[in-house]
Order: structure tokens, then sequence, then C-alpha cells
């Protein structure tokens, strides 16, 4: 018998080094294959262009001349253009990720790609955090270009106020979205299903967020949980920022550190969940069946 | 411990809804593995066979990880699939579903380079062992076009070789040559039989077709409703059947000739099949040439036309006859048990 050559490497044993290189090598993988779909970052950049527009005609439709100085009398900034273009911007990041992730999994479910990964020694949050990486890359770009055409169309400066911060706060905020997509992608994983789910969130998340108001004209109760949600800090942080509607905390850092909790406690939970529903899923049918 | 399976007691069970119409479901669960105990051995082809649901492809789904057996243990390299999953993951190369789980959009080089560092090589290593698979597969230019122009036959060549990336010393393929055409699948049986003579690899291979299995595997363990009815060495198998003689008679037989030509004393088995659209009969009989005048008399009482008479030796599929009293291509019922 011929001697057998394994590759020059323990079994099984995975390095950091390694595990962030094939979490890059999917990044690398979702561009390669979005590059063959065309026309895919103009949609991109025209979403919350035309997101934004229409809240800021209906503002001044209703409030017409008035409509900036009203909105400072409850927001704390005149510059309702701005505030609902960082709101829309900020909302395709989130809902970006939530549909790539979800399209994602589904997606190599049927494809059967999704088994290829799970007969490798990378784990799949790996692969899911390559694919969280790609969404978000993507979705900043796109979000970032639409904010400044849509300045730019509005007649707005779109660099004002503490930008170092505002971009600490967009910084910080990616992270803990990316543990709840994993949540997310537990119960695609479980139920097989994302587009009912999806449509749904997108409304719940653009409410929770304060896409086009602040959450401060929220009841109570809605206030309490649109802030267990980690993307209402991000969305506020920039707007605070920027355009000074103020911190929850008062000031930039207290805020920051809340992020800065969610940005550990969101990904434990998010790894958890998706561990423990695909052992549940691996103990009945499979990853292979859709 | 490198390039063996120990395979325990090993069940599985599927608990899933029978529809009835559009809200109602019943559960039931269908056992599919009912406790198979097996080892394969460094060096060997193993061939797992069976008819369609047999269970081949649920025990593969539990060896390479994918599942979670209900009971039971598997150890693949000395590794238990349950407690050590990623050290079987990095040490067994697996084929599972024919052309699916590539990504199509992708070109195969860009398949294997993407696998490799999931497999945890350096970016230097992923394209050079793209390239020696590219090389050996004799893949040339089609290594640099995406998946989706392949054709199957040239998917599954892919598929093969994507199973080779971390040059494991135990490959499991499931049903790799499912799709192709004669002679790819006898290309592929090729470098298959290559892998395990020159580089020592043990291989696990499925299949439905008994006459695939007696050409490559040194030994098979036939499967039938997620139980094991026989292992051994192919000789030994077929030389388990004794002193039986196998006729094939070919023409228009009607489907009582089976209960006719069983209730013959020296008939111990008979099925009914057909091949390329003519109904052909085998009968196994302990004295072959005195049942042939019995058998032909029979079978024009009940208004049979002879066309072509064979004898014939022993094949896998007589094995799998002899104990089940079906033909392979039958296919397996789905068994199902109401839940408790
Ligand atoms: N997810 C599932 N849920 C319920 N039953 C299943 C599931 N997957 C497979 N089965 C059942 O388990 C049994 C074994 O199926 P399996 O796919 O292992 O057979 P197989 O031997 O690979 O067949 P084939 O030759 O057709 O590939 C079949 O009765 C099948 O219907
Ligand atoms: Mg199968």
């Amino acid at each position: 018998m011929t001697a057998i050559s394994l590759p020059a490497r323990k079994p099984g044993k995975a390095s950091p080094a390694t595990l962030v290189s094939a979490t890059f090598a999917t990044v690398r993988a979702r561009l390669l294959i979005v590059s063959r779909y065309k026309g895919q970052l103009f949609n991109e950049i025209l979403t919350p262009i035309v997101l934004a527009a229409m809240p800021i005609l209906l503002g001044r439709a209703t409030a017409g001349d008035r409509a900036a100085e009203v909105f400072l009398a409850n927001t704390g900034t005149a510059n309702y253009v701005g505030f609902m273009l960082i709101g829309s911007a900020t909302f395709v990041i989130v809902s970006n990720a939530f549909w790539h992730i979800a399209n994602w999994l589904r997606w190599e479910m049927e494809t059967g790609t999704l088994e290829s990964i799970y007969l490798t020694p990378t784990h799949r949050v790996f692969v899911a955090a390559g694919t969280g990486i790609y969404s978000t890359s993507r979705s900043t770009v796109g979000a970032f270009v639409a904010y400044l055409i849509g300045s730019a169309i509005m007649g707005i400066n779109p660099f004002q106020g503490d930008l170092l911060i505002a971009f600490l706060f967009i910084l910080c905020g990616l992270i803990p979205l990316f543990g709840m997509t994993l949540f997310y992608g537990a119960l695609v994983l479980k139920l097989k299903e994302a587009n009912a789910m999806l449509n749904l969130m997108q409304w719940v998340v653009n409410f929770l967020m304060g896409v086009f108001f602040p959450i401060t004209v929220m009841p109570a109760a809605a206030q309490l949980v649109a802030k267990l949600f980690p993307p209402t800090w991000m969305t506020n942080g920039v707007r605070s920022a920027m355009l000074g509607v103020g911190y929850f905390f008062g000031e930039w850092y207290l805020d920051l550190a809340v992020l800065w909790f969610f940005m550990l406690a969101a990904p434990m939970l998010g790894i958890w969940a998706f561990k423990k529903i695909e052992n549940s899923v691996r103990r009945n049918e499979g990853v292979g069946q859709f | 411990m490198l390039g063996t399976v120990v395979i325990e007691n090993l069940s599985k069970t599927y608990h899933t809804k029978q529809r009835k119409g559009l809200f109602k479901s019943i559960p039931r669960d269908v056992e599919s593995l009912k406790g198979i105990s097996l080892e394969v051995e460094e060096g060997e082809i193993f061939g797992l066979l069976g008819p369609n649901g047999a269970g081949k492809t649920t025990m593969i789904k539990i060896l390479s990880t994918l599942l979670l057996p209900s009971s039971g243990s598997a150890r693949l390299n000395g590794y238990d699939v349950v407690a050590d999953d990623n050290a079987v993951r990095a040490t067994v190369g697996c084929m599972l579903m024919g052309d699916r789980g590539l990504y199509w959009k992708l070109t195969g080089r860009e398949n294997l380079i993407y696998f490799g560092a999931l497999y945890h090589y350096s970016p230097a290593d992923r394209k050079r062992r793209a390239q020696e698979i590219i090389d050996m597969l004799e893949l040339g230019d089609l290594a640099d076009r995406s998946v989706e122009t392949y054709s199957s036959g040239q998917k599954m060549k892919l598929a093969f070789g994507k199973s080779l990336i971390n040059d494991a010393p135990l490959l499991i393929l499931d049903e790799p040559t499912n799709t192709l055409d004669v002679p790819s699948a006898s290309e592929l049986r090729a470098i298959v039989r290559q892998k395990n003579q020159q580089e020592g690899k043990t291989i696990i291979y499925t299949t439905h077709i008994m006459a695939e299995a007696e050409t490559l595997c040194d030994r098979v363990a036939i499967i039938d409703y997620g139980q094991l009815l026989a292992i051994g060495r192919v000789p030994e198998l077929k030389a388990s059947l004794g002193r039986e003689h196998i006729t094939r008679i070919a023409g228009v037989i009607p489907s009582k000739a089976v209960e006719a030509v069983k209730a013959l004393p020296a008939v111990s088995q008979a099925t009914l099949g057909s091949v390329d659209g003519v109904a052909e009969l085998t009968v196994m009989s302990h004295n072959g040439a005195d049942t042939l005048a019995r058998l032909i008399e029979v079978l024009g009482q009940i208004g049979a036309t002879i066309q072509k008479i064979t004898p014939q030796d022993v094949t896998l599929e007589d094995v799998f006859i002899a104990k089940t009293g079906r033909t392979l291509a039958e296919n397996t019922a789905v068994e199902t048990g109401a839940k408790k």
C-alpha cells in the first residue's frame, strides 16, 4: 500500500488566520458571483433616494414652508432632508443585511452548495460572516453614494457636523447587525422560508429604527422596544453627530457604549441560536432539504 | 486508523408529516436505517448497494456529518461523526449530490479555489491544489469557463474534483455515475480505481447498479429497507448462492408467470423485470437442465411467448433477488409507521 499524504496540517484544526482567510474567500466568491449579474448596484443606489424622497415631499406638501420649522421643534434639527436621507440610507444597509443572509441561505439550499459548505471543516458562521461583510460593504457603498446624490438633488450639504463620530456609529452598528442577521438566518434554516418573513421584518425594522421620524415621537412602550434594536442606536448616533438631533443618553460616548454592548451581545446570541437550530436541523432532515 | 470506517448499530429515523390536503397533516416516522453495523478496511473500494430508497444516501449523509444519527455510532479515520465532526470533515472527501453543490456562476477553477479556502489551505496552496486537480482530471480550458456552461458529465467530473480538494485518505461517493453516459461513467470509474490503486485511498461507493459494483468494488454491502442484507467480497456473495442456476427467459410473459414458475419444486426464486422493453423472467433453480423443460412447459400453459432463453452466471443482482424476491429496478416503497 502506498503511503497516504495528508495536507501538512492537523485535520480539523483551523487557526484564526485560516478562518479569517476562509471568511474573506467567501467575500470574494460572493463578489465574483454578483459581478456576473449586472444592474444590481444601480438598484441599490436608487432605492434609498426614492425612499427618502417620499417623506421629504410629503413634508413639503403638508407643512409647506413651515416644514423646517415644525421639524426643528420636534427633532432638534431643521434639516429634515438630511434627516430622511440618513434614515433611508441606514435603513437600506440594515434591510439589505437581512435580505442578503436570507437569500444566501435559501439560494444555497436550493443549489445544494449549502451542503457543500457543511462538508468542509470551516464553520458556517464564518461563511455567514463573509456573506455579512460582503453585504454590508456592498450596501454601505451603495447607501453612501445614494446619500451624496440625494443631497445634491435636494440641495443640502452632505458633510456637516462631526463626521468621524458618525462614521464610528456606522462601524459599531454593523457588528450587532451581523449578530441579528445570524439569528434571522437560523430561522430561515429551520423554516426554509424567507420572503414572507422578510416582508414583515422590512416594515417592523423601518418603524422601529425611526427611518422617517425620531423615535421620541413614538409611544413610550414602542420606544422601549425600539431601543432594544441596535440599528436604532446607529441611526440616531449618525443623525446626532451630523445634524445634532440629540443622543439618547446626552453624550456620544454613552450612546456608543450601548452599541459596544450590543456588539458583544448580539453576535453571541446570533451564533448561539444558529448553532442550536443547525443541530436540530441536522438531527432531523438536514440542511439539504428545502 | 486513516482510511477506515467503523459503523456500529447505526439508525436514523426521519420525523415527517404526511400531508392531507392544505392544512391537515399526520406526523409520520420514516425509519431509513435500522441498526446497521459494518466495517470498511483501509485501501479497499467498498460498495454500498441497494435499490432506490434503501437508505444509502441517508447512511452517506451521516458518515459525512450532514445528518446526525438517531442512535448508534460511526468512526471515520478514527474520528467520531458526532464528537469529532470537524476532524471527520477535514479528513474525508465527499461527492454527494451529483452536479449540485457547485457554484454555477463561478468557473471550475474558482469553485476549487473557494472550497480550498474552506479546507484551510493558504491562498497559494489553494491555487496549486486547484491546478493539480484540473490537470489530473484533464479539465483543460473548461476550468476557466463558468460551470453553468458545462455539460452534465463535465459538471460531475468537477464535482468529483471537488471531493479531491483536501486529498483525503477516504473518499465517499454517492452514485457518482448517476447521470453519466456509458463512456463518461467508465472514465470516472477508471479515475476512482486509479485513486485507489496509486494513492491507496479508501473508497466508499454507492450505486444501485449491481454491474457497476461488480466491476469496481472489492467488497460490497447490500442494504434494503435500511437493513444490511449481505456483506462480503463479490465472489463470496455469489458463491453464497450455492449451486443455484440462473436462467433468463425473454419474451411476452404475463405477470402470473412468477407464481406459476415458483410453484415448481426446483425453483427457489423468480422475478419478472424488463430489459429494453422486453419482459424478462429471471429464474433461480437447483438443477438447471432438468428444470428447463418444466419451465418451458409451464410458461406455455399460461400463454407466454418465449423469444430467448439464456442460462447465466450468477451476478450480484441475483444475490439481491435471492435475498428479497425483488429485482433492483423495483422501487422500495416508502415504509412509514404512525408516530406512537
Ligand atoms: N428528509 C426526509 N424525510 C423523510 N423521509 C426521508 C427523507 N430523506 C429520505 N427519506 C426516506 O428515507 C428512505 C431512504 O432514503 P435514501 O435517500 O437514503 O435512499 P437511497 O438508498 O439513497 O435511494 P436512491 O437510490 O433513490 O438515492 C426513503 O424511504 C426516503 O423516502
Ligand atoms: Mg441516494
